[in-house]
C-alpha cells in the first residue's frame, strides 16, 4: 500500500503488519504520555523522588541514554575525521539511534524540572561554574547537529527524493557533514565529560567526588570515553536487534567487527583508566573526607560490593577483553554478549553515578536512603523507548538507512539463482 | 568620601548542652517564614523543615544510652571565596553567596527546579516543592508579606531570616547609619529559643557573641578554635557557619567522619 | 486559486522562519515563565503598616508573654515577650503556632446548637440570645426542681477573673460541683497544705538552685511553666547539676548531668532512702528538724527502720552505693532542691511520693530559702464580697460535691475530676444534669476514656466554651464559643511553680474574627437573666468593666506593660511560715505505707508495662497540637497514621523496627508501630501523649491512639487522687 514510499531494491513486511505494531507501540507510548501529563499537571509528587532522592530514575535515563547515544559521535568522527570510511554503512542507523537518544533525554529533562516553562533560564541566566550548564548548551547544540545529520537521511526517502530542491539540498549538505561530525564530536566530548562531571564536582558527596585536572574532574574524561567505547556497542546491539526482527542481514560483518575492534580498544583502555580512578577514590580521595570503601557499600539492602565488581568487572573486563581478540569479535555469540555486557556497564555506571549517590548518607546521624521509582516515572522512562521504537520503524521502513542492505538483498537472490 | 563597610559573616554557633530539642526553632522558622504544611508530614523526606532538630544517639545499650538533639539550619557555607556545594552548581544562578553578608540567597522566582542543588547538598539544608503549598481556609491570614511565597516545582532553604536583614539595614538608613547593632539582626529561630542555645551574629565582627564563643581560625578555613566547638562535617572543606557547642565528646565525633580508630587531632 | 505545494511549503517554512526571527516567540516564553511564577493559588500576603500587640499565651497553664507582630489588621508571627518575668523572649512550639488556632478551620464560629445524635456532627447556628436563653431555661428548670446541686463545671483553671466568675456562679445559682482538671498542682497543694498548712501555690526557686534533683519530672519537657524551666535548664548548665530519677531515658535525663535509671513507680521509696542516709550521716539541717518542724522523730524512726540503702536497692534497682553517693551530694549541695511529678504533671500522682520529696526538702532546709521550694500566696486583687445566697443555692451547696473532694473520705483534696465518672455511673450519689466545660477538654485528656464517655452520656445537657471544634464540643449539645485567646482581655495570674507572684494581662490582638462572645461575658449574661440574689452578685455591666474594676489601679500599668511582677516578694521565715498547721510548725506526716503504686493488669496476660511520656512537640492538654507543632514531631514517634512506640531492642523478641504490632492493656487496644530505642527499660513499652484525636481537623484527626483510651484510674488511698503512672500491656503481631 505504501511501497512507493520504499526505499528501491528492499522488502518491508506489510503494511498490514507495520500498522498493528505501529498501534501495539504507540498504545505503550500513550501510557507514558498520560504519565507525562500527570507529572506536568499535578507536579513532581507523582514521582518517588523525596528531599534526598532529588535525582532519581529519569536523571540516571538520560545519562544512560546519552552514553549510549554516543555511537552517533564517535562513529561520525572515526568516519569523516579517522578516515574509517567503512563505517558509513552503520553510520547512517548510530545517527538515528543518538537523535532517539537525544530527543529522549531532552524530552525527559522537560517533565523532570519542576519548572518546565522556566527551562530556557538555564541559557538566559547562565552559571559558568556549573556543569549543568555545559550540558545544557553543549546538548542543545549537539541536538541540533543530529538534526542536521538525520536530514539528509529524510530527504533521501524514495519521494521527497524526487523533489529536485530536496535532492540538491541533501546532496549538498552530505558534502559538508564533515563540519557537523567534526563540531558533533567537539561538543560531545564537552556534554559527555559535563555529565561525568555533574556528580563528581559534588565535594559534599564523597561517593561522589574526583579529584581532577584544572576545573575537569577524571569523571568528566572517563564519561566521555565510556560513551565513546559503549554507544558504538549499543549501536551494533541495536543493529544486531534490527536484523533479529526484520530477519535480514542489514550490515556486512566486516563493518560489525571493525566497529567493535574500535570500540573494544577504547573499553579496555577506559576500564584500566577507571579502575586505576576506583582505586585512588578509595584509597586516597574517600578517606580524606573521613569514608572507608566499605562505608559506601555496607549496611544497606541494596548497594554491596557486588554492584563495583559488576560494573567494573563483568561488564567492563570481560567484554573489553572479547573485543579486542579476534576470536570474540568473530564468533557471533561473544561479539552480542560482549556489546550487551558493555552497555549494561555503561547504564549501570551511569546508576552508580546518580542513584548510589543519592543513596549515601553523608552526616553519621542519618542513614542509608532507599528508593523506587513510582509507575509515572517508568512510564516516562519507557516513553522515550516506544518513540524510539515508532521512529525506527518508520524509519526503518521508509528510509535508505543501511547502504548495503540493497546490494546485500540482492546477492542473496544472485546466489540462489546460481 | 563614603567609608568602606567591611564584610560581614553572619552565622551561629548552637549550644548543644543547652537545646533540649523542644522544636520551637522549627516552628518559628515555619511561622517567620511562610514555610508550607500538609496533612502528613511524617514522612520526613518531603516534609519542608528549613531549620530541622535532629536527634543522635551514642549508641550504647540501656542505661548507657545517651541522646542529643541537634538543630540544622542551612549551613551557608563559604567553600573556598563563596564556592558554596550548592552555588557552583546551580545553572540558573538561583542561588548565590553574597560576599557582604556571607548569606546563601535562593531566588524562587528562577529556580526552575533541576535539584542539582538538592544533590549538591550534604547537609540535606534544601527542600523541594513537590506539592503546590496549600493552605487551609483562612490561614492565608497570618502569612507575612516579608517573605514570598514559593510555589511548586522549586527549591527552598533556610536564609538565615534575610528579610529581617533587609528591614534592619532599612530602619539603619532611615536613622543615617550604615552599621547594625548585634541585636538589630537576629534570625527567628535565634530570637524564639527558649534555652538560648542559638546565637546569632557576626563572625567577623571579634565583639559580637558568635565569634567570641566560636574563635574561628581565619588561617585554617574557618574553623572553630574552642575546643568544644566543632563544625558539622568540617572535613568536607564547605566551610560552613553554624558552629556547635558540646561538652561530650560523642557528640562533637558524631559530627563528622572518621575511618575507624582515626583521631580528630590528626587530621585537621 | 489553486495553491500549489511547493508555494504551500515555502509559505509555511518562510512563515516558521520569520516568526522565529521576530519578539513574538521569545516575548511568549518570557511571559511563560512569569505566569509560572504568578499562578492564582500562590498566595501574595498583603503589606502594610507593622505594630506589635503584647499579650499572654494561655494555651497551657506557662503564662509566657507574648509579643505579636501585626500588618494592618492580620497578626502574623507569634514571639516570646522579652522582659517578661516568666519566659524573657523564650517561647515554646504551640505557643509560636498559636495564630494556626486563631485563623484556622477548627474554629467555632456561631453558637451552635445539635440537631443530630451526639458526636454526629450535625449543628444549627443560633444567635448569642438563643443560645443564652437556652442555657438559663435549663437552669431555670433544675433550679425549680430544686435540683441546682446537680449543675457541674469542668475548668481548666480556678483562678483570675473568668474562673472565679464561673465558680461565684455556680455557688450563687446552688452547685458545689465547680472542678478544676487534675495535674500536680493537686498533689503540691495537698502536700504544702498537710506539711506546711494553708492554700499557698507551691513555687520553686529553681534558677538559683545548683543541685535540682528530680524525680521523673520533665524539667524541659513542659512541666511548671515550659518555658521558663528550658531557661532555668541552662542556667543550670552554666552553673548546677540535675540528676535525673527516670526509668526512661527522656530528653530531661539526657540533658541531665546524671540520669538514674529507677524501677518504675518506685520513686518513693528511692526518696525515703536517701532520706534513710541523709539522716543516717546527719547531714539534715539541725536547725529547721529541731526548732521548726513537728513529727521529725517519727518519721526518722519510720525512715531508718524501713528504708536502708540496701532495702532500698532491691525494690527500686538503684544500687546501694549510688544512693548513698546521690544523697550526700545532694545533702551538700549549697542551694539543693528536690522536685517531682512525672512528665508534664499532668497526672496528680501518689500523696507518698510527694510527701517523700518534699520531706527531702525540708531535711536540707531549703523551704523558703534562695534556691528551694517556696510557698506562694495567691495575689489577693479580686476582691469580690461574698454573693449572697437564696434558699436554693444554700441547700444546694450543702449538698456536697459530686467528686467528694473534701469530704471525710477526702477531707483535704480540693478537686477531684477523675472520680465524676465513677460518681455519674454508678448512680450512687447524685446525678448531673448539666455540665459545663470551659478551657477544658474533658472527653480527651480524662484517663480511661470508655468510662468518661459512659459518664458524659448519662448527662443530659452539655455546654461547651470551646473556641475550636475538640472533642468534648463534638460530643455537646451547646456549643457558646469563647473568644481566642488572641481576641479577649483576661488576667493571668501566677503560672505554676512560679516563685513570685506576677500577673499578665492578656490583651486582644485581632478584633474577634467570629461571632464568638468572652466567656466573662456569658456568665455575666446568664446570670442577670436570672434577676434576684443570682443577678446581685454580679453587679458589672460587661466582662471588661469587671475586670478593670477588679484590677484597679493596676489596670493602667497592665495594658502598658503587659504584666505586673512583685520582683520584691520573699517568702515568709521560718517562724511565720507554718502558722496554720495544727503545731504551728512544719509537719512530717507520714500518710501511711510507703509501698509503689500498684498499676492495674496481670503479669502473666500483660507481660509489658505501659507507660506514657511527654513531649513539648505534642501538646497534651486541652489544646491539641496545630499545623506547625504536629509537623515537628518525628517519624519515631508518628509515623503515617500509626503511633510508634519506643521498646529496648532486648524485648523486641519478634518485632521489625517500624513494624506493625497490637497493643493491648486491660482497658483497650491500638494498632501501633514499633520502635526500638535503647533509652527504654527493658520490659517498658514507652508511648508518647497528645496523639489520638478525633475532632480537631485533618492535620491532627486519626493520627495514633490517645493514651488516656488505653489506661484507667488508680486511685490513691489518701488523697483520692489519680496515682496510675502506667498499666500492664502485651504486644502481639498485627
Amino acid at each position: 500500500m505504501d511501497s512507493a514510499l520504499i526505499p528501491e531494491g528492499v522488502k518491508r513486511c506489510s503494511f498490514g503488519k507495520f500498522a498493528i505494531w505501529l498501534v501495539i507501540v504507540g498504545a505503550v507510548l500513550l501510557w507514558g504520555v498520560f504519565a507525562m501529563l500527570l507529572c506536568w499537571f499535578k507536579g513532581l509528587n507523582q514521582t518517588n523522588m523525596n528531599d534526598a532522592y532529588g535525582f532519581a530514575l529519569w536523571i540516571w535515563a538520560d545519562l544512560a541514554v546519552i552514553a549510549l547515544g554516543g555511537g552517533a559521535f564517535f562513529t561520525g568522527l572515526l568516519r569523516y575525521v579517522f578516515g574509517k570510511d567503512e563505517l558509513k554503512n552503520i553510520l547512517n542507523y548510530a545517527v538515528l539511534i543518538g537523535f532517539i537518544c537525544y530527543s529522549s533525554a531532552l524530552l525527559i529533562l522537560a517533565i523532570d524540572v519542576g519548572q518546565p516553562l522556566r527551562a530556557w533560564f538555564i541559557f538566559w541566566h547562565a552559571n559558568v561554574h556549573s556543569m549543568l550548564t555545559e550540558v545544557a548548551f553543549c546538548l542543545s547544540c549537539y541536538f541540533a547537529v543530529l538534526t542536521i545529520e538525520y536530514i539528509p537521511l529524510i530527504l533521501e526517502n524514495r519521494q521527497i527524493d524526487r523533489v529536485p530542491f530536496f535532492h540538491n539540498l541533501s546532496h549538498n549538505m552530505h558534502g559538508i557533514m564533515v563540519i557537523f561530525a567534526a563540531t558533533g564530536a567537539f561538543l560531545s566530548f564537552f556534554h559527555q565529560g559535563s555529565l561525568g562531571g555533574t556528580p563528581a564536582v559534588l565535594f559534599g558527596r564523597p561517593f561522589a567526588y574526583r579529584e581532577g585536572v584544572l576545573i575537569w574532574p577524571w569523571t568528566f574524561f572517563l564519561f566521555t570515553w565510556s560513551a565513546a567505547a559503549c554507544g558504538p556497542c549499543f549501536t551494533i546491539l541495536i543493529t544486531w536487534i534490527t536484523e533479529k526482527i526484520s530477519g535480514k542481514k542489514l550490515v556486512k560483518q566486516e563493518v560489525i567487527r571493525l566497529l567493535a575492534k574500535i570500540a573494544g580498544w577504547m573499553l579496555a583502555t577506559y576500564v584500566v583508566a577507571k579502575i586505576i580512578d576506583t582505586w585512588y577514590w578509595a584509597a586516597v580521595t574517600a578517606p580524606s573526607k573521613g569514608f572507608g570503601i566499605m562505608d559506601f557499600y555496607a549496611d544497606n539492602p541494596v548497594y554491596g560490593i557486588w554492584i563495583l565488581i559488576l560494573e567494573v568487572g563483568i561488564c567492563g573486563v570481560i567484554p573489553a577483553i572479547i573485543l579486542i581478540t579476534k576470536t570474540g569479535r568473530k564468533y557471533s555469540f561473544l561479539l552480542i554478549l560482549a556489546v550487551f555486557l558493555a552497555v549494561l556497564g555503561v547504564c549501570l555506571n551511569r546508576w552508580v553515578m546518580v542513584l548510589q549517590v543519592m543513596a549515601v548518607p553523608v552526616l553519621t546521624f542519618e542513614t542509608w536512603f532507599m528508593y523506587f521509582p513510582s509507575w509515572q516515572e517508568l512510564a516516562t522512562t519507557i516513553l522515550p523507548v516506544a518513540y524510539g521504537i515508532i521512529l525506527i520503524m518508520i524509519s526503518y521502513r521508509y528510509l535508505p538507512i543501511f547502504p548495503q542492505e540493497r546490494q546485500m538483498e540482492e546477492e542473496k537472490h544472485v546466489s540462489i539463482f546460481v | 568620601m563614603k567609608k568602606q563597610i567591611e564584610a560581614k559573616k553572619y552565622g551561629m554557633v548552637i549550644d548543644l548542652d543547652k537545646c533540649t530539642g523542644c522544636g520551637a526553632c522549627m516552628a518559628a522558622c515555619m511561622s517567620e517564614n511562610n514555610v508550607s504544611f500538609r496533612k502528613d508530614e511524617s514522612n520526613k523526606l518531603d516534609s519542608i523543615t528549613w531549620m530541622r532538630v535532629y536527634k543522635l544517639t551514642n549508641g550504647k545499650e540501656f542505661p548507657e544510652a545517651d541522646m542529643c538533639y541537634l538543630p540544622r539550619p542551612c549551613m551557608h557555607c563559604e567553600g573556598e571565596h563563596g564556592h558554596a556545594p550548592c552555588v557552583s552548581v546551580c545553572p540558573a544562578t538561583a542561588t548565590d553567596y553574597n560576599h557582604e553578608t556571607g548569606i546563601v540567597s535562593q531566588i524562587y522566582t528562577r529556580c526552575f527546579g533541576c535539584r542539582y542543588c538538592m544533590a549538591a547538598c550534604p547537609y540535606h539544608a534544601r527542600y523541594f516543592n513537590w506539592w503546590d503549598p496549600v493552605w487551609p481556609e483562612g490561614m492565608e491570614e497570618s502569612l507575612s508579606p516579608n517573605v514570598s511565597s514559593r510555589m511548586r516545582g522549586v527549591v527552598e532553604k533556610c536564609s538565615f531570616c534575610f528579610h529581617r536583614y533587609q528591614l534592619a539595614m532599612n530602619k539603619a538608613y532611615n536613622d543615617g547609619r550604615r552599621e547594625l547593632e548585634e541585636q538589630e539582626y537576629q534570625t527567628a529561630c535565634t530570637q524564639a529559643c527558649p534555652a538560648g542555645a542559638i546565637t546569632f551574629g557576626d563572625l567577623n565582627n571579634p565583639n559580637h557573641a558568635v565569634t567570641k564563643i566560636a574563635q574561628p581560625d581565619s588561617k585554617h578555613g574557618g574553623r572553630p578554635k574552642n575546643p568544644n566547638a566543632f563544625r558539622l562535617l568540617e572535613r568536607l572543606k564547605t566551610n560552613p557557619k553554624v558552629y556547635y557547642l558540646s561538652s561530650r565528646e560523642w557528640v562533637r565525633r558524631a559530627g563528622d567522619n572518621y575511618i575507624e580508630n582515626e583521631g580528630k587531632k590528626e587530621i585537621l | 486559486m489553486k495553491v500549489c505545494r511547493r508555494s504551500f511549503l515555502s509559505l509555511i517554512i518562510g512563515g516558521a522562519a520569520g516568526t522565529a526571527f521576530s519578539p513574538l516567540p521569545w516575548k511568549l516564553i518570557d511571559d511563560a515563565s512569569i505566569w509560572t511564577q504568578n499562578w492564582p493559588w500562590t498566595s501574595v500576603p498583603e503589606d502594610g503598616e507593622v505594630s506589635h500587640v503584647n499579650s499572654v499565651c494561655t494555651l497551657c497553664p506557662g503564662g509566657c508573654g507574648i509579643t505579636v507582630r501585626k500588618v494592618n489588621n492580620r497578626a502574623i508571627k507569634i514571639e516570646g515577650m522579652k522582659g517578661h518575668p516568666v519566659n524573657d523572649g523564650g517561647i515554646c512550639v504551640l505557643g509560636v503556632s498559636g495564630l494556626q488556632l486563631l485563623y484556622g478551620p477548627t474554629r467555632v464560629k456561631t453558637p451552635l446548637k445539635r440537631t443530630g445524635v451526639r458526636g454526629e456532627g450535625k449543628w444549627k447556628k443560633i444567635s448569642w440570645d438563643e443560645a443564652i436563653a437556652e442555657v438559663v431555661k435549663k437552669l431555670v428548670s433544675l433550679r425549680k426542681e430544686g435540683k441546682s446541686h446537680t449543675v457541674a463545671s469542668i475548668s481548666g483553671s480556678d483562678r483570675g477573673t473568668v474562673a472565679q466568675l464561673l465558680g461565684r456562679f455556680l455557688t450563687a445559682y446552688g452547685s458545689p460541683n465547680f472542678i478544676r482538671t487534675p495535674s500536680i498542682q493537686d498533689s503540691y497543694e495537698l502536700t504544702a497544705h498537710l506539711m506546711q498548712g494553708g492554700q499557698d501555690q507551691v513555687g520553686f526557686d529553681a534558677e538559683n538552685s545548683d543541685f535540682v534533683l528530680s524525680f521523673g519530672s520533665g524539667l524541659i519537657e513542659g512541666w511548671g511553666s515550659p518555658v521558663r524551666m528550658i531557661k532555668a535548664n541552662s542556667k543550670w548548665k552554666e552553673r548546677g547539676k540535675v540528676v535525673q530519677i527516670e526509668s526512661r531515658l527522656s530528653n530531661t535525663a539526657a540533658k541531665a548531668d546524671e540520669w538514674i535509671s529507677i524501677n518504675p513507680g518506685t520513686e518513693a521509696t528511692l526518696a525515703f532512702g536517701i532520706a534513710n542516709v541523709i539522716i543516717q550521716e546527719s547531714l539534715y539541717n539541725t536547725d529547721f528538724a529541731d526548732n521548726y518542724s513537728y513529727g521529725f522523730e517519727e518519721f526518722k524512726q519510720f525512715v531508718l527502720s524501713e528504708f536502708s540503702p540496701d532495702d532500698v536497692a532491691e525494690i527500686t534497682g538503684v544500687s546501694s552505693s549510688t544512693i548513698e553517693s546521690l544523697a550526700k551530694n545532694f545533702a551538700k549541695a549549697s542551694k539543693p532542691l528536690a522536685v517531682c511529678g512525672r512528665g508534664k504533671g499532668e497526672t496528680p500522682g501518689s500523696l507518698n511520693e510527694f510527701i517523700a520529696v518534699n520531706a527531702l526538702n525540708a531535711l536540707v532546709g531549703n523551704i523558703n530559702k534562695k534556691g528551694g521550694v517556696w510557698s506562694v500566696p495567691d495575689l489577693d486583687y479580686i476582691k469580690w464580697p461574698e454573693p449572697e445566697k437564696d434558699l436554693v443555692a444554700e441547700n444546694g451547696m450543702n449538698k456536697g460535691r459530686i467528686d467528694c473532694a473534701g469530704s471525710s473520705k477526702y477531707p483535704d483534696t480540693r478537686y477531684l475530676l477523675d472520680r465524676l465518672p465513677s460518681a455519674i455511673n454508678s448512680g450512687e450519689q447524685y446525678p448531673i444534669e448539666a455540665l459545663f466545660v470551659a478551657g477544658a477538654n474533658p472527653l480527651y485528656t480524662m484517663t480511661d476514656s470508655k468510662k468518661v464517655k459512659e459518664a458524659f452520656d448519662k448527662i443530659p445537657f452539655v455546654v461547651s466554651f470551646s473556641s475550636y471544634m475538640d472533642e468534648t464540643a463534638e460530643n455537646a449539645d451547646l456549643i457558646l464559643p469563647n473568644h481566642v485567646f488572641l481576641e479577649r482581655y483576661e488576667d493571668v495570674p501566677t503560672p505554676p511553680g512560679m516563685q513570685k507572684p506576677v500577673i499578665s494581662l492578656s490583651k486582644p490582638v485581632v478584633n474577634p474574627l467570629f461571632d464568638t462572645k468572652h466567656l466573662g461575658d456569658v456568665i455575666l449574661l446568664i446570670a442577670k437573666s436570672f434577676g434576684g440574689k443570682i443577678a446581685d452578685a454580679f453587679p458589672w455591666d460587661n466582662y471588661e468593666a469587671c475586670l478593670k474594676e477588679t484590677l484597679g489601679n493596676d489596670w493602667d500599668k497592665l495594658v502598658d506593660d503587659g504584666y505586673l511582677f512583685h520582683s520584691n516578694f520573699r517568702p515568709a521565715a521560718w517562724g511565720n511560715a507554718f502558722s496554720n498547721t495544727p503545731s504551728k510548725k512544719f509537719e512530717f506526716v507520714n500518710k501511711g505505707k510507703a509501698e509503689s503504686v500498684k498499676i492495674e493488669g496481670d503479669e502473666q496476660s500483660y507481660p509489658f508495662i505501659l507507660m506514657p511520656y511527654d513531649s513539648m512537640r505534642l501538646a497534651s492538654g486541652f489544646i491539641g497540637d496545630p499545623p506547625f507543632a504536629i509537623k515537628t514531631v518525628e517519624d519515631t514517634v508518628l509515623k503515617a497514621k500509626e503511633i510508634v512506640v519506643e521498646i529496648n531492642p532486648r524485648t523486641a523478641r519478634g518485632f521489625v523496627e517500624g513494624g506493625y504490632a497490637i497493643l493491648s492493656t486491660p482497658k483497650g487496644q491500638a494498632k501501633v508501630r514499633v520502635h526500638y530505642s535503647d533509652g527504654v527499660m527493658p520490659g517498658i513499652v514507652a508511648i508518647p501523649r497528645g496523639l489520638g484525636h478525633t475532632a480537631y481537623d485533618d492535620y491532627l484527626a486519626g493520627k495514633g491512639v490517645n493514651f488516656n483510651e488505653l489506661i484507667g484510674l488508680v486511685e490513691d488511698p489518701v488523697s483520692g487522687l489519680n496515682a496510675a503512672w502506667g498499666i500492664r500491656a502485651k504486644l502481639t503481631r498485627a
